[in-house]
């Protein structure tokens, strides 16, 4: 139950460094000054743009690292344009919903009944989700690209979110399945006596204390479903409908890097979201990362 | 039931399991099913369906409007024989080639990192922790941006910067156009993009080896270094198979850098499974061929993903 540790954070004597020695250690400063350069180098990328943001195409191909010599957003308007990632966002943020309301749900009850009710057939029915979580959705873009013609779910928001969730649920059924199954049962037996039917005491009782769980699944399912370029490269046509992802990407195809301030303004706004999301929730999904790698 | 029903089950701590009446429970089961028919409906529709058409799709000639005929291995020969042979084969080679190295490089360099942030814990262990995940969460599309931004000809930051610093060698380099280049381009933004997820995963793996075996490796004389190695590289082997497994298997996946920055170009010298898959179907429209594709893609991470099962059930959860 290596997530359940994670989640609630629970740790016990773990092993958190080698013995400091007295004194000066020539070796840690050696090993601290290379990981500094590592993640400069991470960091470099998503940093160097601001370099050429404020400048003009002449002022940046004779001068590309000086200061600029004022500070000009015509760059920062001109891409604003350009990308449209407003327009983005609003879709983004619905095929993020859609992708949390349809996968949230589904898993936590599936995940519930496998940890909850084991018997012989629910158990035939976790390996057939479990098998599920081994499936790569890009084997199956051609029949649901027909599917969703089929559906009438073509060009439309519904057509990303719901193979979104299908494809998410397996994973998130075996972590709240763990989840469940590290609960104390007494706290169900007790609203069982107190007469509690099935619905109530998982509504009542488990799903609270599954809190936890929760959060993390509906954070990192917002956050592949953000992060989607290939299906709704695949099911979206109408520009109305198109996410952050998809306006990023026509930008990159559309403006080429000869322009180079303004690409540059292009990736600071494309980039920032995701990075504010990041910064506020670097914690949480830290630990939703590694509970997802280290599920028992 | 007679008496006071419901007390002799419920001194048993599986509650759930142990009301074994005569009369059979409809309720519970009828909750049973409703509870995992959410979950079962979305895969049925969007999974299940959908890879029983791929398999039947692959051995059709059909273009997803209009007439479809059966041709039985047909698009299978043309792949790996035929017309498309060239196309796929460098797709199927530059996967193995990409897992192959981010094997040798990016798992080893993960280790370091991960071994070190562990090894060397000082104040800022937790921020430089957060900074190596943060190249991991950018969408893919926006990592593809800046890696045009760093590999652009003439105005690309490498270009800029060898142009300041007069390195006219390092300019003349086309990274993206030449195709001995750019596959490595593209490994290396790859590797910037994904490293973080080793990272962060070894490092918890290596948290959890106890502090007595670090003390007794400090007893016996070890070095930090021979700890590493001889230590926590072997207690970290499951974890580092895992990720081995989980490496290849997004190599199959990988589609949405590559397509943006190259789209498989120049010719095919960086293409991949998925991007063949993807320019088969969408852009030539080889319903058949793409699926077969498919079929291909599915069966390898299949298999990959049997095995990463079985380590993760053989307590290699965690060393």
């Amino acid at each position: 139950m290596r997530s359940i540790d994670l989640i609630t954070a629970e740790q016990t004597k773990r092993w958190t460094g080698w013995r400091r020695r007295r004194g000066f250690d020539p070796s840690a400063l050696l090993i601290l000054v290379i990981l500094i350069v590592l993640a400069l180098i991470i960091i470099l990328p998503l940093f160097l743009p601001w370099f050429f943001v404020f400048k003009t195409r002449l002022e940046f191909a004779r001068y590309p690292w000086a200061l600029p010599k004022q500070i000009m957003w015509t760059n920062f308007k001109e891409a604003w344009t350009a990308v449209k990632i407003d327009q983005g966002f609003i879709n983004t943020v619905q095929v993020c919903i859609g992708a949390i309301v349809c996968t949230v749900p589904s898993a936590a009850m599936a995940g519930y009944i496998f940890a909850r009710y084991r018997n012989r057939w629910t158990e035939v029915m976790f390996y057939v989700i479990l098998t599920g979580y081994f499936v790569p959705v890009q084997m199956v873009l051609i029949p649901l690209h027909k599917l969703n013609g089929q559906l009438g779910l073509l060009d439309t928001l519904p057509g990303v979110f719901l193979p979104i969730a299908a494809f998410g649920i397996p994973f998130w059924t075996i972590i709240y399945r763990s989840f469940f199954r590290s609960l104390p049962s007494e706290l169900a037996e007790a609203a069982r006596i107190d007469g509690a039917g099935h619905l109530g005491v998982f509504l009542r009782v488990m799903l609270p204390l599954a809190t936890p769980a929760t959060v993390l699944a509906t954070l990192l399912v917002f956050i592949g479903a953000w992060s989607d370029y290939l299906l709704t490269l695949i099911m979206i046509n109408n520009q109305k409908l198109f996410t952050m992802q998809m306006r990023v990407a026509q930008f990159i195809n559309a403006y080429g890097t000869d322009n180079m301030p303004r690409y540059a303004a292009a990736a600071v706004i494309a980039a920032a979201p995701t990075l504010l999301l990041y910064i506020i929730g670097n914690r949480w999904i830290l630990r939703g990362t590694l509970a997802g790698a280290l599920k028992g | 039931m007679s008496g006071s029903p419901d007390a002799a089950p419920l001194a048993q701590a599986n509650w759930h399991e142990v009301p074994r009446k005569k009369k059979y429970d409809y309720g519970r089961l009828i909750f049973q099913l409703l509870f995992l028919l959410p979950a079962v409906a979305f895969l049925l529709v969007f999974m299940f369906y959908p890879i029983e058409e791929t398999f039947r799709t692959s051995l059709m000639q059909t273009s997803g409007v209009g007439e479809s005929t059966y041709i039985g291995l047909e698009n299978y020969r043309a792949l790996i024989f035929g017309v498309h042979s060239e196309e796929f084969r460098a797709g199927f080679v530059h996967v193995l080639i990409w897992a192959f190295w981010s094997i040798v490089i990016q798992i080893p360099l993960a280790f370091f990192i991960a071994f070190s942030l562990v090894a060397y814990k000082s104040r800022f262990t937790g921020v430089l922790r957060v900074v190596y995940y943060m190249s991991s969460i950018i969408p893919s599309t926006i990592v593809a941006m800046l890696g045009r931004f760093v590999f652009a000809p003439k105005f690309g930051v490498i270009a800029t910067l060898s142009k300041t610093l007069g390195w006219t060698w390092l300019a003349r380099i086309d990274f993206l156009g030449d195709p001995g280049n750019v596959f490595w381009s593209l490994f290396a933004i790859a590797t910037w993009a994904y490293i973080g997820f080793g990272i962060v995963y070894l490092m918890a793996n290596i948290e959890q080896i106890s502090a007595e075996i670090r003390e007794a490796a400090e007893l016996d004389g070890a070095n930090r270094f021979q700890y590493a190695v001889y230590v926590v590289a072997p207690m970290v082997s499951y974890p580092i198979r895992i990720l081995a497994i989980i490496n290849t298997v997004g190599c199959l996946k990988l589609f949405d850098i590559v397509y943006l920055m190259t789209q498989g170009g120049p010719r095919y010298s960086s293409t991949t499974l998925a991007v063949v898959l993807y320019r088969q179907g969408f852009v030539n429209w080889h319903y058949g061929l793409a699926a077969a594709i498919g079929v291909v893609i599915f069966l390898m991470s299949l298999f990959l993903s049997v095995a990463q099962f079985s380590l993760q059930r053989r307590g290699g959860d965690i060393a």
